[in-house]
């Protein structure tokens, strides 16, 4: 299901050559030390667009490591392959005075394979050199060089390193030969490009920034679009692995994927497409045709990543998967489309940013690198059902949160379309739980409790739901925070229809659940819920709060109490009512049975960065109730 | 570990008179229709049949030839990641590499109208991917896996390394029916064989083959090939809190003990007797070679322990020296290519680093021996024969007074005496430029200790106020010296502290002994933790475990197949003294516990008492051995689930 497959678009630098700076640790601008455990003291990028087949990124960079901590940050990694060819690099080590220390060179690096242990085979490597300095604060100074054979991907300039660094200055600069276009959207810049042409006629395009404090790490901060610096590049005319290409917008750019990457490439062998046809004669409705195709190609076939120059951006044919059953997400949502189109039922190859945190397209700037993976769509008359065809076992039409409410690259004959995937609300990504117990005046506690999940929810349990029934036991008692949580039966389905449901259904049994202790019994009345960590408090919060998918959990427990006891406590009620969530809580005895509801909303949104101390107190609020103990006491 | 190079070329005679026919390429009815394994009905993948075989070729520069045949049936989804077969390729240098040929590979699978097929793997379809200097994995995928479809495939290992022959593992973690290995060894070489693991085998018959080995030249020798069958073999399920599973899991390896040397004519003992490890180590320029003498410039030495005469303080000077002088560059190790190269770029291995260290306690005469250890991830170490490679780390022991220290200077913060957990594994073996070798106990020299003092009085505002203490020794002191390290000043690890102790507010803090690393951390701070709204209430009740609550049992498991391996010995201490008003008295007090654990395992109290103007309360957890075996297992379950249930007592408190 999480599988990435488009390839990473390699990054490309570049250099220009400046006189010797000092790096004494001491002309560091002292508002730029709070917070800071690297101090990027001056950074020029820079990319040379020379030709179409041939561009050339640049880095030159200074960093002053002032403690262990950032010592991340002076690591140096770049990425390489057989079309992006590292011309140069090397360093320099200055202690804190800026005196120099040492020296590095290419040898010093090592280089290894950057393919992840997803990908069967991927073309890509990766040099890695780590000064070892003891003593600290202490600055390295690179610069490389990577010469590139293509010019799709223009490396954006991000110049904000991240938390607990500061930048003393940074700089990106472009050059193009004089034909050709160059499209830059600036994002929270503090002053637009500075454009020109230099002696050899090239364009020219300077950004620069100076004097970033460092940040704190801020939970639930927006995407950084909003905040930070940002430039994105994108070319008009370009060439890539040789083929050319021309773009203004999304339309075009899903022009060129659709002529040049995926055409000719859905034959299917003449046995496959009868079984096609044999597998939907008797259907009617072309959704349901659509259904026993997605079926069909589940069953069949399994994901396997493997990326190879073009092999990057277009997928495998149709009739290698046919014959191997497997491939990448190109390559098997190509396949799909390919079986569809033998139905008749003609869908949309899709290029999407996936990941849990929504991602979309720049509606702005069409650019290549902004997707990673791709789903199919299928545009029916009245809905469009959307497909991801990496799993073997994802319900026909449910995306998750893999993919959902994002907008997407759509290829179609007639050109790119950006389209919105599927929201799944607060309250479609419910966990409902009922339980119904007892506990005996041992304190030992028996009954069932049943689960069920939807929307987002729905998946909480995939990791271990196709296992075998002893490792599903044990993950299942890893889940709950019961003591001595003895399962005396356990079952777990998923409906792999289009309501995407699946459900836990548990009979429990745990030996002194109540503690008896002075003639009082003692219980976490919430059984169910580990209590929640709560996010630590920021004073002089910067940005607002972002809630990427909201959530509904609803928990019902009757408890039936032992003869002659009952509750030595106040019962609980509360109700929490904020714009970012609802929290309700009754407990309420009737003869024998402690009913105990629990609700908790969190609503999905941006809220003013003031709600974060309140986002906290909400939280904490729950957490301590959620860890409250119930007292029983024998009434007298 | 050059071996080979000892081999005169003697040029190749072409000689395969072992290439039987493993059968491939069939696939049996039965096999096909089997829905789960019967013995084990958990197993998403059982292997049916599996074979291996080992011969030392005649060709040139006498490679060792690894023939590997597996047929596995894989039932559902779940087991499709048995299809994908990656194979580690050492490479030494350009000349001295391992490779993989003749591969095959099949898929049998049956369509949806239940007709057998079976897909081929295409060569195409193979990948040498290079990790990195030293490693190539060979990477292919089966194509056409179903849920129920049988897989088989086999290769053809080429290798340089004859130190360890090829190790079987016969326990995987999926279970195997049948698994058989062949291995031919030449009588010209004799390895130590050794079996780990509790698993019998059904047969291992040995015969002698004639004139099996011939390198050329009229040299020729006789083999011993000898068949291990193993079957029904259980999946190894790991556990949490265990030692390397390399302990349990089922396997025979090899090590070479001696050969003859067919160029010289001379019978060459690589290892035999530990008279004979402790010369070749003496003599290793990587090992003995690198101890003779200091990396450390004269000078700087005679500095470092001028003026002192006691000589544990110079011993504690050079230590804190060394360990401020190199990075670790997250290397294990016990030989070092050179430690004057590692000590000037201020970078090494844990061999350069504590090669450093003894060479350098040796030059300022304090007589410092190294000891060669397993590492608990690495396993135990095999004590019947003497095997170099059965160590992987190497630190420093010396004497001083009549005390004995052992000393790694690869972490910074280790104080002067303590060794890293991982350290701390059976036996390790001192070796000395002028003495014999000897087997040392690995044992921490300290425990994991942490003492946390509360003496809190409940003001009018129904807050308390008051201190608290922690004491941190040992283990413990060094897992928060390390994360105290994290932060950039002292101040943002109390706010990050107070983030975390939702309860207590801290005010003012004093945190000693952060870099005297000998001694314990003591973190004071004066904190207010939250009471209650007012003091109008007749009737208080109180929970003394405010903070480090055990909320959940670690061990879950009904049963337990391998020894609980908890790392240090642990003890800990939690205190509060509670100083209620005046017009205030205890009422009631939870009961207090005592309970321990069989032949002084571990033990837990729990004691509260009433005092002039409150109570005292006290909760102390000791677990006394770093190992516990699966029958201790229980008790260990038992002693978290009361430990769980003595955190809910209440106090009660009232006006008089």
């Amino acid at each position: 299901m999480r599988a990435y497959c488009l390839l990473i678009c390699l990054y490309f630098m570049g250099g220009i050559v400046y006189a010797q700076q000092n790096y004494d640790v001491a002309l560091i601008p002292k508002p730029l030390l709070p917070y800071a455990t690297a101090v990027v003291r001056n950074c020029d990028e820079s990319i040379e667009v020379k030709g179409l087949d041939n561009t050339i990124y640049r880095i030159k960079q200074a960093t002053t490591i002032m403690n262990k901590n950032g010592d991340d940050h002076a690591q140096i990694v770049v990425w390489h392959n057989k079309g992006n060819v590292i011309k140069y690099i090397k360093g320099v080590v200055y202690d804190a005075g800026g005196k120099q220390i040492g020296k590095f060179t290419e040898k010093d690096f090592d280089d290894s394979n950057a393919a992840g242990g997803e990908n069967l085979f991927a073309d890509s490597r990766v040099k890695h050199y780590r000064p070892s300095m003891i003593i600290y604060p202490y600055t390295v100074a690179y610069e490389y060089e990577v010469r590139s054979k293509q010019s799709l991907n223009l490396n954006d300039w991000e110049p904000n390193p991240g938390a607990g660094v500061s930048v003393e200055k940074s700089s990106f600069t472009v050059t193009t030969k004089g034909d050709f276009i160059l499209r830059y959207k600036e994002i929270n810049c503090p002053q637009k490009a500075e454009t020109g042409t230099n002696a050899q006629g090239q364009n020219t395009y300077k950004w620069e920034l100076t004097n970033l404090k460092a940040i704190r790490p801020e939970p639930y901060s927006p995407d950084p679009e909003n905040y930070q610096t940002m430039v994105k590049l994108s070319p008009a005319k370009f060439s890539y692995e040789g083929i050319p290409g021309e773009y203004n917008n999304w339309k075009d750019l899903g022009k060129w994927i659709y002529d040049k990457l995926l055409t000719g490439r859905d034959k299917l062998p003449e046995e496959t497409i009868q079984k096609v046809k044999q597998l939907t004669a008797g259907i009617a409705d072309p959704k349901q045709k659509a259904k026993a195709i997605y079926n069909y190609m589940q069953q069949k076939t399994r994901y396997v990543s493997v990326q190879v120059g073009l092999g990057g951006y277009q997928p495998f044919l149709a009739a290698d998967v046919d014959r191997n059953s497997y491939g990448d997400c190109k390559a098997l949502v190509n396949y799909t489309q390919a079986l569809l189109k033998v139905a008749g039922i003609s869908s949309w190859y899709c290029v999407v940013k996936s990941g849990s945190w929504k991602k979309s397209f720049d509606p702005d700037i069409a650019t290549m690198g902004q997707g990673d993976h791709v789903i199919l769509a299928i545009p029916f008359k009245n809905d469009t059902t959307w497909l991801e065809c990496t799993s073997q076992i994802a319900p026909f039409g449910f995306l998750g949160d893999f993919t959902d409410d994002r907008l997407v690259l759509a290829c179609t004959p007639e050109g790119g379309k950006l389209l919105h995937t599927p929201k799944y609300t607060s309250a479609t990504n419910a966990t409902i739980r009922k339980a119904v117990l007892d506990i005996d005046d041992k304190g030992n506690l028996r009954g069932n409790m049943n689960t069920s999940f939807t929307g987002t929810d729905y998946d909480t349990r995939y990791r271990f739901i196709n296992s075998a029934y002893a490792e599903q036991v044990k993950n299942i008692k890893e889940i709950y925070p019961i003591p001595n949580f003895d399962v005396e039966s356990l079952k777990l389905t998923r409906a792999d229809d289009e309501r995407a449901v699946s459900t836990e259904v548990i009979k429990l049994n745990s030996r002194e659940f109540a503690n008896t202790n002075s003639g009082k019994l003692y219980f976490k009345i919430n059984l169910a819920t580990r209590p929640g960590g709560v996010p630590k408090e920021l004073r002089n919060r910067t940005t607002d709060v972002y809630i990427n998918r909201g959530y509904v959990e609803e928990d019902e427990f009757t408890y039936t109490l032992p003869k002659g006891y009952k509750p030595d406590r106040t019962l609980s009620n509360t109700v929490l009512d904020k714009p970012f969530g609802k929290f309700t809580l009754t407990t309420k005895l009737d003869g024998d049975k402690l009913t105990y509801k629990r609700r908790l909303q969190i609503n999905d949104g941006t809220y003013p960065k003031e709600s974060y101390d309140e986002l906290i107190e909400f939280m904490q609020a729950i957490a301590d109730t959620d860890s409250e103990t119930m007292v029983l006491a024998k009434a007298n | 570990m050059k071996l080979w190079l000892l081999f005169l070329s003697f040029g190749a005679l072409p000689f395969g008179v072992f290439a039987q026919n493993l059968k491939f390429g069939e696939v049996a009815a039965d096999e096909m229709s089997m829905k789960m394994y019967a013995k084990d009905s958990s197993a998403h993948a059982v292997v049916l049949n599996e074979f291996g075989k080992t011969w030392l070729s005649s060709a040139d520069h006498t490679p060792l030839i690894h023939e590997y045949y597996v047929k596995i049936k894989l039932f559902d989804t779940e087991a499709f990641k048995y299809g994908t077969i990656e194979i580690p390729l050492y490479r030494e240098d350009n000349d001295r590499f391992e490779t993989v040929t003749d591969i095959k590979a099949i898929t049998y699978y049956r369509d949806e109208n239940n007709q057998l097929h079976t897909a081929e793997l295409d060569k195409k379809s193979i990948f040498r991917v290079n990790e990195n200097k030293h490693w190539d994995v060979l990477k292919f995928t089966l194509p056409n896996l179903r849920p129920g479809c049988v897989i088989e495939y086999q290769y053809t290992m080429e290798t340089f390394r004859l130190w360890n022959f090829k190790e079987w593992r016969f326990q995987w973690n999926i279970p195997k029916v049948y698994s058989e290995y062949e291995a031919h060894i030449p009588a010209f070489y004799n390895y130590n064989v050794q079996l780990v693991g509790p698993y019998k085998l059904d047969k291992s018959p040995a015969v002698l083959e004639r004139d099996c080995f011939m390198p050329g030249y009229g040299v020729k020798c006789d083999c011993s090939k000898i068949n291990y069958v193993m079957t029904n073999i259980p999946a190894f399920v790991e556990e949490e809190y265990m030692t390397s599973p390399k302990n349990f899991m089922s396997a025979v390896y090899y090590e070479l003990s001696d050969y003859y040397d067919f160029g010289t004519g001379k019978n060459i003992k690589v290892a035999k007797e530990w008279k004979d490890v402790d010369l070749d180590v003496k003599r290793d320029q990587y090992f003995g070679g690198q101890i003779k003498r200091s990396p450390v410039p004269k000078a700087v030495l005679d500095g470092l322990i001028a003026g002192k005469t006691d000589e544990m303080e110079k011993a504690k000077a050079i230590y804190k020296f060394i360990q401020n002088s190199f990075k670790w560059n997250n290397f294990i190790g016990w030989r070092s290519e050179k430690v004057k190269t590692a000590f000037e770029a201020h970078t090494g291995s844990v061999a350069d680093i504590n090669l450093s260290l003894i060479g350098t306690l040796n030059a300022a005469g304090i007589k410092t021996d190294a000891v060669l250890l397993s590492t608990r991830d690495h396993g135990m170490v095999n004590k019947l024969f003497p095997v170099e490679t059965g160590f992987n780390y190497v630190v420093a022991t010396t004497k001083i007074g009549d005390k004995t220290y052992m000393l790694d200077a690869t972490d910074p913060l280790l104080p002067f005496g303590l060794l890293p957990l991982e350290c701390i594994n059976d036996q390790g073996r001192v070796v000395s430029l002028d003495k014999p070798s000897y087997w040392v106990d690995m044992v921490a020299a300290e425990k994991k200790g942490r003492t946390i003092m509360f003496d809190v009085t409940l003001q009018e505002n129904g807050k308390f106020k008051g201190t608290m203490v922690n004491y941190s020794l040992g283990y413990e002191a060094l897992d928060k010296r390390h994360a105290m390290r994290r932060y950039n000043t002292m101040d943002e690890y109390v706010e990050e502290l107070d983030d975390r102790l939702k309860k207590v507010k801290i005010k003012k803090f004093d945190i000693k002994n952060l870099d005297t690393l000998d001694a314990p951390l003591i973190e004071s701070y004066e904190v207010e933790m939250d009471g209650y709204p007012d003091l109008s209430a007749v009737k208080y009740s109180f929970n003394a475990y405010f903070i480090n609550r055990v909320n959940e049992n670690p061990f879950k498991l009904e049963e337990r197949n391998y020894p609980v391996d908890r790392g240090a010995i642990y003890d800990d201490r939690f205190v509060l003294n509670l100083h209620l008003p005046a017009n205030m008295e205890i009422e009631s007090l939870p009961e207090n516990v005592a309970l321990a654990m069989p032949v002084q395992g571990g033990r837990f109290m729990v004691d509260y008492n009433k005092t002039a103007d409150g109570l005292s309360f006290s909760h102390r957890t000791q677990f006394n051995r770093s190992v516990y075996s699966t029958s201790e297992y229980p008790y260990l379950k038992e002693m978290f689930n009361k430990i769980i249930q003595a955190q809910s007592g209440e106090i009660v408190f009232k006006k008089k």
